[in-house]
Parts: structure tokens; sequence; C-alpha cells
């Protein structure tokens, strides 16, 4: 049983070693220069980096999103269930009906919470 | 379809979180302030608790993921009876607390509270991991409701902090858990419960054993997992600590009842050991540690980690006696801890605040509360012809037939130091005087006083009346199907 682990150390093993390789490589290596403030500054496309790392994003942003992905799961059920609608029946019918009946009810909830107004 | 009829509970729990949202949405703003939403889910709470003995269905759904019979519905109906008394006495405190967004903590209360009635009928691992979820998400929620409350300056903050700490512990011992059910289910090649039993027994199993245990540790605030249950205690509402307290604690005995009792029955050997240490711990340490305590709340909290051991005395068994013990506790330890924090929210509801000395003399301040407090304590501890007296005597017997003689003698020399510290509290509220006496107290409203009243009811009642209790939970231990218990050693 522990055998079949053996692939999975091997893994960690090499992720390790390669690790290691390269960070002593660049280090014994890698050019010697004197290191400045400019050596120690991250790092982005050449371009020197402005602004403070914490951007402050609107909460409306992820409300909207949330929102997005309860609607577009909504899409991803029916489509399937719209192909195979006829071997479904009534019962299919019924049963995606409710479906559809608890997400209007969400709908209703966030439109009365006023969580699809923007300017609030 | 059919799986809709067998998992009628969970969706009962549900379509009554939905009602609550349309009525929430639909009340008209200017009623929304004084509306008291939680009267509906204590009602609906009720309602479904009523219908689990009405309705006879018995099965599985979800190709097996679920099944649903005594064990499930024993589990089930605790969780409806915590979900409504907690409701019971919530009512005017998230009323007066959160006026018009009352409505957004009865929900998260529903929505956890149809995570956990699904835990205990989970069969695949899959399942129990996403209830729980389901169960532990809204609970972070609740925690911090009400935290920017501006009339009480003190507590401001303290909310937060409770919340952050349940959390932070709470997203670690899911990695825990999963990590340990990983490696079940990479030695075994299943997700299904009933199969996982098949692990080799080796050290990986005993360490994936071992995670699963320490991640289910602290949900239910076992030492050496017991670190956030004073602070999240203390920090939060007491109404939704007296949920906290009881309903997620016995939703996390039923999944370590599953995994470890009936899922890896046949590798008894590999976590008796851990499992009665933990025990021994959380009876030693709770204990100890309350007696120092001078908040009521974080006495309550590490008397709450002692009466867990009480708890995994019984788990530790594996037996169908012992669960069925473990059961008659969860069921005594539900109405009486409860009560008793119901009872110091109230007596801080009355501007005593909740140290220890606030109790001063609740007696003659307000004697039926005193009563009240005292059927809890005494519960509590033990002491004849209340509830926890029955619950503690049958889990150490199951103890002793089990042959874990040790565990037992621990656990009757840690009871006389528990009767130390709850009795304290009793003698603060019957043989001092009141610092300070103001006749118009109020100790909360109608629903607070009903959720009270109903715990001592039980509390006495099935003091008095045990039997009723104990064959429920006999046939529901039976229904998981674990090994029945050795040959006798002791007297029944």
């Amino acid at each position: 049983m522990i055998a079949s682990y053996i692939p999975m150390f091997l893994i960690i093993a090499v992720g390790i070693l390669l690790a290691t390789v390269f960070f002593l490589g660049s280090t014994f290596l890698g050019p010697k220069q004197a290191k400045g403030a400019e050596h120690n500054t991250p790092y982005e496309s050449g371009s020197e980096s402005s602004g403070g790392r914490h951007v402050r994003l609107s909460v409306k942003f992820y409300l909207t999103a949330i929102l997005f992905v309860v609607f577009d799961i909504e899409a991803v059920f029916l489509y399937p269930w719209g192909i195979k609608f006829r071997s479904f029946g009534w019962l299919g019918l019924v049963e995606m009906l409710g479906f559809l009946g608890v997400l209007v009810i969400g709908l209703v909830y966030c439109w009365k919470k006023g969580a699809l107004e923007w300017e609030t | 379809m059919n799986d809709l009829v067998t998992l009628w509970v969970p969706l009962a729990v549900l379509g009554l979180g939905v009602l609550l949202l349309l009525v929430d949405v639909l009340t008209p703003p200017k009623k929304a302030a004084q509306a008291d939403v939680g009267w509906l889910v204590a009602v609906g709470l009720l309602v479904i608790f009523g219908a689990t003995f009405l309705v006879d269905v018995q099965g599985v759904a979800a190709y097996g993921a679920y099944r649903t019979g005594p064990w499930a519905l024993f589990f089930q109906r605790l969780f409806l009876v915590a979900g409504a008394l907690a409701a019971f006495g919530g009512v005017e405190d998230v009323q007066k607390r959160t006026p018009g967004r009352q409505g957004e903590y009865w929900l998260m209360m529903l929505f956890s509270l149809s995570g956990m009635v699904l835990v205990p009928g989970a069969q695949n691992l899959l399942l129990v991991v996403v209830a729980f979820e389901l169960m532990s998400i809204p609970l972070y929620v609740l925690a911090a409701h009400g935290k920017t409350d501006p009339d009480e300056a003190s507590a401001k903050g303290n909310a937060a902090e409770a919340a952050v700490k349940l959390y932070f512990v709470g997203a670690l011992s899911t990695a825990f858990t999963l990590f340990g059910l990983g490696l079940l289910t990479g030695l075994t090649g299943t997700t299904e419960l009933a199969r996982i039993g098949a692990a080799p027994l080796q050290p990986l199993a005993a360490l994936g054993l071992l995670f699963v245990l320490g991640g289910l540790g602290y949900k239910i605030g076992m030492v050496p997992f017991h670190m956030w249950v004073p602070d999240t205690y203390q920090g939060a509402r007491a109404p939704f600590v007296a949920f906290l307290s009881v309903a997620p604690k016995a939703a996390g005995l039923a999944v370590i009842a599953g995994i470890f009792a009936f899922g890896m029955q046949t590798q008894k050997s590999l976590w008796v050991g851990p499992l009665g240490m933990a025990a021994f711990l959380s009876m030693a340490i709770g204990n100890l540690l309350a007696v120092t305590q001078s908040d009521t709340r974080r006495l309550l909290g590490y008397s709450g980690v002692a009466q867990m051991g009480y708890v995994l005395i019984a788990l530790a068994t594996g037996e169908e006696f012992g669960l069925a013990m473990v059961l008659f506790f969860l069921v005594a330890y539900l109405f009486t801890n409860l009560g008793a924090f119901l009872v110091v929210h109230a007596n801080a509801e009355a501007g005593a605040g909740f140290e220890v000395d606030g109790l001063a003399g609740l007696s003659r301040r307000a004697p039926k509360l005193a009563l009240a407090l005292a059927c809890f304590l005494l519960s509590l501890a033990g002491i004849p012809f209340v509830v926890g007296f029955w619950a503690k005597l049958y889990v150490l017997l199951a103890a002793y037939r089990a042959g874990l003689v040790s565990l037992v003698v621990a656990g009757v020399v840690l009871a006389v130091i528990g009767l130390f510290y709850y009795l304290r509290l009793l003698r603060a509220a019957y043989m001092t005087e009141p610092t300070v006496s103001r006749p118009d107290e109020r100790f909360g409203g109608p629903a607070l006083g009903l959720a009270i009243a109903l715990c001592v009811v039980a509390v006495v009642g099935l003091g008095l009346f045990p039997k009723p209790l104990l064959d429920a939970a006999t046939r529901a231990s039976h229904d998981l199907g674990v090994p029945a218990a050795a040959p006798h050693v002791g007297a029944r």
C-alpha cells in the first residue's frame, strides 16, 4: 500500500531538489553587484510601481458578481433540462418550476433589499 | 421524487427559510422594526418537530448518500427542538438589537439548521463534509450578528472577536477533517461511510483518524482543541451561544459516531485510545479551569468542555449501549445547557451583567428564574431527580460495562470538582445579598420566559420519567448498526 505512494514522494523530492538547485544556482552563479534600494523594489514589467498595495473595491462588485453566479447556475441547469424535457414529463416540469420559484423568491428578496440598486 | 420524500426534514427546514425570506421582504418597512419574526421560526420548527412523529419515512436518497431512520430522526428532532428553544430565547434580543434586520439572523439560523439536519443522515463522506459546512458557515455570521451595537459600549468588538475566533478555528478544523478523510479515502478508494472500515490497520489509517478526530474535536470543543470555546461564548450574544453550545456539538458527535463507531468499527483498536484520552483530558481540564472563572459564560463554556468529556467516554465504548447513552446525554445536555445560558442571559437583560457576582440575590429578585437556574445547575452537576443525573449515570454505566473502568473513576472524581463550581453559582444566586436592588427589573420578555420554562419542564420531566427517552435513544442507536455490547459486566 505504501509502495503506491512512492510516485507522490518522488514528486515532492524533485520539487524540493529543483527549488534548492535554482536558489543555490542564482546565489553562486549570478552576477555579484552592489544591491541598492532599486534592487529591492518589486519588479513589474520594468516599469516603476506606484500607489499602495491595498486597492479598495466597492462591495457592490462582489454583490453583483454573486448575483450573477446564482442566475448563471440557473441557466446551467435549464439547458440540459430543456434538452431532455420530453422524457422527464410533467414531474420534471413541476420540479423545475419549484427550482425556478425558489430563485424568483431570491430575486424578489434581492430587489426589495436594494441589492440591484447601483446608487445607494 | 422519492428522494424528495426521504429528504423531507431538511427540505421542510429550507422551506421555512424561504417562507421567512418572503415574510421578511414583504413586511412594510414601517412594521419591520417591531416584527418578531423569531416567533414564526420557533413555531415553524416546532411544527416540523411535531410532524416527525406523524410522518413515517425511512430509506435512502441521493444514491445512498443519505439515509433516514431512527438514528437520523433522533438527531433531527434534537436539532429542531434546539432551534425552536433558541428561537424563543432570542426573539426579543434580536428584535431589540437589530430592529428592521431581524430577518437576517433567523435566515442564517434556519440555513444552519438545514445543514445540521442533513448531518446525521449522511452516509457518504462528501455529504458529511458539505452538510457540516452548510451548518458551520452561517454560525460564523450569527456569532458576529449585531456587532456594532450602539447601546452597549463595553461589549462592542467582542462579537467580532468571537466570530473571528469561531471562523478561524472552524476553517482550520475543516482542513484537518478533510485531510484526515482524504487519507482514509486514499486507503480504501471509497467515500462511503459503510466501506471506509476496509482501511488496513496501519499507521496511515491511524493518522487519518487522528486528523478527523482533531478536526471534529475543534467543533465539539474537546480538549486539546477547546481554546476558542470560552472566548466565543463570552463575546457572542447569549441566546445564540445557547444554541451554539448544544446543537453544533450534537452534530459533531453524530459525525464522530458515524465515522468512528460505525464506519471504522473494525479498527476500534486504533481510535479507542485517543478517544478515551480526549475524554479524560476534556473532563479534567474543563472542570479544573471552570473553577477559576468569574464570568458565567466562560464558566459555562468550560463546563461544556467537561460535559463533552463525559459524552466521549460513552462514545469510546463504540457499542450500541454506549451510543444510546451518548444520545440520552445529548438530549439532557441540550435542555440543561440551553436553559442555563438563557437564565444567565435573562439576568444580564435585567442589567446585572454576566459576572458570577451579578447573580447575587437572584432568589429574591426573581424567585422563579433562580429556581430554574437551580434545576439546570443541579442537572449539569448530575444530582438526582433531574435529567443530568441519569445522563451521567448511564454514561458511566456504559463505560463500566465496556470495561473502561479508569475513565469511570476519573469521571466520578472530576464530577465532584464540577459540583464545586456549579454550587458556587447557586450560592451566588441563593445565599448572597443583592448588590443593587431595582424594583423595576425586567428579566427579558415573555418568549424568553417561555423558552426557560420549556427547558425546566424537560429537565425535570425527563429526570422523573427518563424511560421514554431511553427507549428512543436505544432504538436510534440500534439503527446505526454498531456492534451490540460485549458480555455483560455489570447489571443494567
